[in-house]
């Protein structure tokens, strides 16, 4: 199809999916509307087994089989990351890399603080996942973003040295594995898959809505290698590989 | 009906992705420091261990559904905040044949040169566990998140090869694609949820229940269906098809043309009978997939004949059965679903192991091209016996089960659609059967004219420039890649010929269109048996439309192999084919943007079509 062509099909059939979507919108509850019946559920189901943050009690407990297989989809997703970026036949991979260019000195003390902050940040994001906004998922971020503040002050060589990549290439795997089995143990000790097994605690202490907290922790784990092991096998691809000339 | 008394039963359906799962992780975190044997093994138990599962599963299931509330949020009056999985007798079987398949392709890969440190296995058990849970589950938004794992995945997969630029390319087509139509199924989960609150099945179906069909129920579902159909390959969302299975590995391909692409359809299906079927109008959704269905079959048979790569020969006879299975889901009947289950499981095995022989061939030969290949199996021993025979099969030649299944399914759709979809089956298995025929007898027996140097600048893909997949070319077949292909079509064989195959896939089939006990059955009320049918199974008419479609692949098969010979009359009226040929063909080109745009067109007919129907 020319360029044109595809443009017009395009935007007619786009024009008929958007009149669809708007009949549809019309026949939606208003905006603002108490109709809720699902929040209503939830937020009851969460005070029940003392979890304060309800979007936790959501995402662990109420449907936590989601987010078994969300963080199965990122596991797979790094790992298939990883097998399209590994080396081919005709790359090699150089042992030193070179040295990146000059930085500037604020950049480098900015780094400097910001990376114990960031790390600190994360793990009382993930801590207190069951307690306030935020989890497992988003503090997995930031402590994987943190390390990577090293390679911003131009120190590629110091990254490599505080990531040994086996490390995290294993602490994602075992993250990933710790959630599944839990689940498991939930079959074991309350006869229900990802069932909550440990004792609720006391409604807004940093000890209650049993597993919650520790599904977080194992989310955590997981998502902070992924993100190491992701940008690592990105940057290897960049900075070290090299395709060999075709003869 | 009273739930399911033995709860070991309902701890089977979480295991059976959860396990592959654990399996995967183990592999991922010490795939580097284990021997290759111990990858090999431990990905091919934990497959078996799977299909042990399933199984298991399937016994209890087989007298009705087995219910599993995550994290033991059993519904209180009708109502929870939980995500159940229901499993019922042909969703479990769709899990077995997803296992059996798994188990297939990992035998099959033990010769694969490079797993990339075990993550070849690692992420064919996360495909196994998305695959299972996809069919398991009985939550709208659970069965979106396996979608996206099945996804994620395979996008990887496809792109293996990783020397090969063409194996980015399809992958990139494959990702965006299916991409798009998951974004789109999300936004009609969104839409239910908006107004109902609700995300399983069961609940949405509750919460539906007396609406008017309204114009918002037939966005959503055309929304929620366009991931599924994405994946089932129909025309028009078929086009990263042909492009994704030419390049990926030889066992990924086997289980994306023998399950994954009739997940598609069994999701389609599934979200019909549970949520849609008591508020939009049957006969509006019945006419939109025998349309559909029968544009994909005849797309997919054209396609098809046309090619001389061989797995795209094969990518393309999967789109054309896909058609057929969606011409026999789409009765909406017990009797058609019937056929349709039974056609899925026949084809899984037949085109799983013409998949498997392409792969022998490529790692024997080289190429998987039939006219570079011409007469270079001339000294094969038993594959120039089992590919034409496969190709038979194909084509519904009895007693292999997938003939059982076209003979019910056709008597399913000439009730429903009348004589032309009977016509579209036959004529479209024979083309399919037709084109493996001829490739088989072109490339062992050395039929036809012997290739000249095809002119420069033809239009179609030869399939000359593929990658052997094993370290330098076998001169023999290995054990691991020819057991598989023959459990392969043993398994088709068995499933036309052992007793009482017909009645199960009934009973599984009645469950499956009845959406009413199956609502009932998750919230926990008592559930009224569907009123029993009769199962079909082989009849008269039956065999002898499979024996025609049969003797038609044969004559098609011999037909282009020696056109030359054939009279000249015949040979006037084939020409005004060709430029319709070259017209489709040219839709197929290989550019991401116009397979964007034919899915926006889709979506948009698909909208119109069941608008004009239901409103």
């Amino acid at each position: 199809m020319s360029r044109p062509a595809r443009l017009v099909l395009f935007l007619v059939a786009a024009a008929g999916v958007a009149a669809l979507l708007v009949v549809a919108f019309l026949d939606l509850p208003p905006f603002g509307s108490p109709f809720h019946p699902y929040r209503d559920r939830a937020v009851a189901a969460a005070v029940a087994h003392a979890t304060a943050n309800v979007v936790g009690s959501v995402t662990f407990d109420q449907r936590g089989l989601d987010t078994l297989v969300e963080e199965t989809i990122l596991l797979g997703s790094v790992a298939g990351a990883a097998a399209l970026l590994r080396p081919s036949k005709e790359e090699r991979e150089n042992t030193t890399v070179p040295e990146g260019g000059r930085v500037l000195e604020a950049t480098k003390l900015t780094g400097y603080l910001l990376l114990p902050v960031t790390l600190l940040v994360g793990i009382d994001v993930v801590v207190h996942g069951h307690l306030t906004p935020g989890g497992g998922f988003q503090g997995g971020v930031l402590l994987g973003t943190a390390v990577h503040l090293l390679y911003l002050t131009g120190h590629y060589r110091a990254l490599d040295r505080v990531r040994p990549l086996p490390v995290f290439d294993s602490g994602e795997a075992l993250g990933a594995a710790a959630f599944a089995a839990l689940g498991i143990a939930g079959i074991i000790a309350a006869g229900a898959f990802l069932g909550n097994i440990l004792p609720f605690g006391t409604f807004g202490e940093l000890l209650s809505a049993g597993t919650v907290p520790v599904f977080n922790i194992a989310v955590g784990v997981e998502v902070a290698s992924g993100v190491i092991v992701l940008l690592a096998k990105f940057l290897e691809q960049a900075l070290r590989v090299q395709r060999e000339a075709v003869s | 009906m009273v739930p399911s008394a033995d709860p070991a039963a309902t701890h089977l359906a979480p295991l059976a992705f959860t396990v592959p799962i654990i399996v995967a992780c183990l592999l991922l975190a010490l795939g580097r420091r284990l021997p290759r044997w111990a990858v090999d093994g431990l990905a091919t138990t934990t497959a078996a261990a799977v299909a042990g599962i399933d199984v298991l599963l399937l016994m209890a299931a087989r007298d009705g559904r087995v219910v599993t509330w995550a994290g033991g949020w059993t519904p209180v009056d009708g109502t929870t905040v939980g995500i159940a999985l229901v499993a019922d007798p042909l969703g479990v079987g769709a899990a077995l044949i997803a296992a059996i398949l798994m188990l297939c392709a990992l035998v099959f890969s033990w010769r694969y040169f490079d797993s990339a440190e075990a993550h070849l296995h690692a992420l064919m058990l996360l495909f196994l566990a998305g695959m299972t849970g996809f069919v398991l589950t009985g939550d709208l938004f659970n069965m979106f998140v396996f979608f996206e794992l099945m996804g994620a995945v395979a996008y990887a997969l496809t792109g293996f090869k990783i020397e090969d630029p063409t194996s980015v390319h399809g992958a990139l087509s494959f990702g965006v694609v299916n991409s798009l139509g998951a974004y789109l199924t999300l936004c009609g989960i969104g839409i239910l949820y908006a107004r109902t609150g609700e995300l399983g099945l069961a609940q949405l179906a509750v919460a539906l229940r007396g609406n008017p069909p309204e114009a918002l129920l037939v966005t959503a579902f055309v929304l929620v269906l366009t991931g599924w159909l994405v994946k089932a390959a129909m025309v028009p969302f078929h086009f990263w098809t042909a492009d994704a299975e030419a390049v990926a590995p030889t066992p990924v391909c086997l289980l994306f043309s023998g399950i994954m692409v009739a997940l598609g359809v069994y999701g389609t299906f599934r979200v019909y009978h549970v949520v849609f079927a008591p508020v939009l109008p049957a006969p509006g959704v019945q006419c939109l997939f025998l349309v559909f269905g029968a544009v994909t079959a005849v797309v997919g048979a054209v396609m098809c004949f046309a090619q001389r790569h061989l797995k795209r020969l094969l990518a393309y006879s999967t789109i054309a059965h896909v058609g057929l299975f969606l011409l026999a889901f789409g009765t909406l009947d017990a009797a058609g679903t019937e056929g349709g289950a039974l056609y899925v499981a026949g084809h899984a095995g037949i085109k799983s192991a013409l998949f498997l022989m392409s792969g022998v061939i490529l790692n024997r030969y080289g190429s998987v091209d039939e006219i570079d290949l011409h007469g270079r199996g001339r000294h094969a021993v038993l594959l120039p016996w089992l590919m034409p025979l496969a190709g038979l099969a194909l084509a519904g030649l009895p007693p292999f089960g997938l003939g059982m299944g076209k003979a019910v399914a056709e008597e399913a759709v000439a009730t429903a659609g009348g004589w032309w979809a009977v016509a579209v089956f036959v004529l479209v298995s024979a083309a399919t059967g037709g084109a493996v025929i001829r490739a088989a007898l072109r490339i062992y027996r050395g039929t036809g004219r012997a290739p000249e140097a095809s002119p420069p600048g033809t239009e179609e893909t030869s399939g000359t420039d593929e990658e052997a997949e094993v370290s330098g070319l076998l001169q023999r077949v290995p054990l691991t890649m020819l057991v598989p292909i023959v459990v392969l079509l043993l398994g088709a064989l068995a499933l036309g010929v052992v007793p009482g195959v017909s009645e199960a896939f009934h009973a599984a089939a009645s469950r499956f269109t009845d959406g009413a006990g199956y609502v009932a059955r998750t919230l926990g009320a008592p559930a009224p048996l569907p009123a029993p049918t009769a199962p079909s199974g082989w009849t008269l008419s039956g065999v002898a439309l499979s024996l025609l479609s049969s003797a038609m692949a044969l004559a098609f098969a011999l037909a282009a192999l020696h056109h030359d010979r054939l009279p000249a009359t015949l040979r006037a009226a084939a020409r005004p084919v060709a430029p319709v040929l070259r017209g489709v063909r040219a839709l197929h080109s290989g550019h991401v943007g116009d397979y964007v745009a034919w899915l926006f067109v889709g979506v948009a007919v698909l909208g119109a079509f069941l608008a004009a129907g239901a409103l």
